[in-house]
């Protein structure tokens, strides 16, 4: 599930780069998956939605798009009802949470049929574009820290669940795309601070570990069905490794 | 990072470029225009609240944090007026990590109480050495923060000792359990007990706000934050012990240092590290104000054993004159079931189970029902538990008063000794 890490980047421009395939080799894969989702709509078998639908949206998370990074694209294919005049019925919310949406609020193939095959277009639109979008270098540092920043405000807040409750799963994916982007600073970063690469890997080792422990099997319980003292350690872990991503982008700050 | 404009504080330079404040107005009041003016202004002032709100007192002097003793507890002799009582689970995963965390408090703690100026550096285990990045001080209290009475006061509950990742088991102090269930109790497990309490407490909101930003902050990972309740400890209305949230003064007999009641000593029988702690109690006591409101001053007068206006016992004039229960044993003048008198009949064989009261009030918002959730976050600090609020307590079951209140959470720990080395710790006897 989890893909072996890239090499590190030996400048910002390799690391853009890099990047950039490795979100095109991701959104090809989510082209994919929601093709899936969309037959498994369309024979109504909504069981095999649900567990496709799930595949499809941590690949999106794993991409690391944080903080709007692919702007009106990231929305169609990521967006929330908040905001929405009309909420979860708006006619602009689409993408993999309005398919969560339906298939956890009994919605079946005549309400998402459309929304599947509207998500495959906006996919291949971006990947489409994704040659000639621009990518700044100065967000990579940005998108290290705050991929997991958006764990904590949108998915252990519970702000952008549409009825999975799969936050847990959502946050280890935002982990591996979290450590892509590491990966790539990596030689970078120690070269601004020694060996600081290896203290922001400890911190996301002692989250993956945590996340993994609140598994029952394979299984990712629904995060807000766990009680506090079970929701403690992986939150708690968060935090530090957050404390630790903050210094990320300071170090190639070019403010001082 | 360019230096910012010098921003000139001279209120002569201030004062054409600033919007006219009341002052200005003040100054020709009298003058035809300018009492217009003045009518203009008060009829606005409904609308658009004064600028500038009344500056904070002029700071009050650091509290050593070093000592025999802990701070917050006899330390200052005034109790400050704002708190938070903030209870944690604690995540360290084994000895040295929680050693760790208890340095980490223990600078937090002695940084904060002495006032830290912008200038001072940072102590290199807060941060990492990166310029540029967030900044030390989350700026709430500006850039130099006074030492606003600031106290912090670290105690650790049961479980921490029953964790056998910490193999402290051996070190857990006598009588030291999870909060007893009284009868007149409803506990709500999201309000109760926790590995390490923090008792903080200051002359202001803000710092306690920034307090326990800055102590999350350099414990992260370490800490989880499980519950907290912020509390206020009124002024003196009009004069004397300030009063609860059912308009009674409250916290007027409390034990003296000297009277021995409150810090464990070698012949308390516990264990050698806790040797100048103390038992912390806290319980959370939401206070049923609307009923309360609803009830007869000589009723509430007889619930509790005082005058609410003056804080006397009843039959007395000051709220210090003692009550005379030997010549009412009727009770008569102070019903035999007083909150009071219950909680201490001032007789010999109760005497030892006195202690030290210094709660705070707290207002939550609101209950189901649109009721305010206010009441008392009642805090005792004692040598022994179960001989001193537990005893209190059971004397207290079934008290007229219960209908009006609801115990609902807190827990029983045992605060630390106080930290005497300037490299010494929070705690650093359970590690010997």
């Amino acid at each position: 599930m989890t893909d072996s890490l890239p090499a590190p980047a030996p400048n910002m421009a390799a690391a853009v780069t890099a990047y950039r395939s490795y979100v095109a080799g991701k959104l090809a894969t989510l082209a994919g998956q929601v093709l899936s989702v969309k037959a498994s709509v369309g024979n109504n078998d909504l069981d095999a939605a649900r567990s496709q639908w799930l595949e499809a949206q941590l690949t999106w998370q794993r991409v690391g798009a944080a903080y709007g990074s692919f702007g009106d694209h990231g929305v169609a294919i990521n967006g929330l009802p908040a905001g929405l005049p009309k909420g979860a019925a708006d006619p602009g919310f689409t993408g993999l949470h309005r398919l969560e949406y339906g298939l956890f609020h009994g919605q079946g193939p005549g309400e998402l049929a459309p929304v599947a095959a509207r998500l495959h277009a906006d996919v291949a639109e971006l990947l489409g574009r994704l040659p000639t979008l621009e990518l700044a270098g100065s967000d990579m540092p940005l998108r290290c820290h705050e991929i997991l920043e958006d764990s904590l405000r949108d998915n252990l807040s519970g702000n952008n669940d549409q009825g999975s409750g799969m936050a847990l799963a959502l946050t280890a994916a935002d982990l591996d795309g979290t450590r892509v982007v590491l990966a790539l600073l990596g030689t970078l970063i120690d070269n601004l601070a020694h060996g600081y690469t290896t203290r922001v890997s400890a911190s996301l080792d002692k989250l993956g570990t945590a996340l993994e422990r609140t598994k029952t099997g394979r299984e990712w319980p629904a995060w807000k069905a766990l009680p506090l003292a079970a929701r403690q350690p992986v939150t708690a872990s968060l935090g530090a490794a957050l404390e630790s991503l903050a210094y990320v982008p300071a170090l190639f700050s070019t403010d001082d | 990072m360019t230096d910012p404009e010098p921003v000139m504080h001279n209120s002569a330079s201030e004062t054409p470029t600033a919007r006219p404040g009341r002052r200005s107005f003040l100054i020709g009041a009298g003058t035809g225009a300018a009492a217009t003016a003045l009518a203009a202004t008060a009829a606005n002032a409904a609308i658009h609240p004064t600028r500038i709100t009344t500056p904070d007192s002029p700071s009050a002097p650091a509290v050593p944090f070093h000592g025999t003793n802990q701070a917050g507890v006899y330390r200052p002799a005034t109790q400050q007026r704002q708190a938070c009582f903030a209870a944690f689970r604690v995540l360290a995963a084994d000895q040295a990590e929680l050693k760790t965390l208890l340095q980490v408090l223990t600078s937090q703690g002695a940084r904060l109480a002495k006032g830290v100026q912008a200038s001072e550096p940072v102590p290199a285990e807060d941060l990492p050495a990166i310029a540029g990045g967030p900044p030390s001080n989350s700026g709430v209290l500006g850039e130099d923060v006074p030492p606003g009475s600031f106290t912090m006061t670290v105690g650790l509950g049961a479980s921490l000792f029953d964790n056998l990742a910490y193999g402290l088991a051996g070190k857990k102090p006598k009588g030291l359990t999870g909060m007893r269930v009284f009868p007149n109790d409803t506990p709500d497990p999201t309000w109760t007990g926790g590995d390490l309490l923090l008792q903080l407490c200051a002359d202001s909101a803000d710092m306690i706000h920034y307090a326990l930003r800055e102590i999350t902050k350099a414990t992260r990972g370490l800490l989880a934050l499980s519950w907290k309740i912020n509390g206020f400890h009124s002024a003196p209305r009009p004069a004397g012990n300030p009063r609860n949230l059912f308009g009674y003064k409250d916290g007027i007999v409390n034990p003296r240092q000297d009277d021995h009641l409150v810090w464990i000593t070698p012949e308390s029988g516990q264990p050698d590290w806790a040797v100048g702690g103390t038992f912390i109690v806290v319980r959370l006591i939401r206070m049923l104000v609307e009923f309360w409101d609803r009830v007869g001053l000589g009723e509430q007068d007889g619930m509790i054993g005082r005058h609410r206006a003056s804080g006397a016992p009843l039959g007395a004039v000051h709220e210090t004159d003692t009550p005379d229960y030997a010549n009412d044993p009727e009770g008569q003048n102070i019903p035999l079931d007083a909150h009071i008198r219950l909680a201490n009949p001032r007789t010999k064989s109760t005497d030892a189970s006195r202690l030290l009261r210094r709660g705070y009030n707290y207002d939550l918002g609101v209950d189901l029902n649109g009721n305010l959730q206010a009441g008392l976050i009642f805090t005792s600090f004692q040598r022994n538990i179960q001989s001193q609020f537990e005893a209190t307590q059971l004397r207290l079951v079934d008290e007229p008063m219960t209908d009006y209140i609801e115990p609902f959470g807190g827990g029983y720990f045992i605060g630390l000794p106080g930290v005497q080395a300037a490299d010494g710790f929070l705690g650093e006897g359970l590690f010997n």
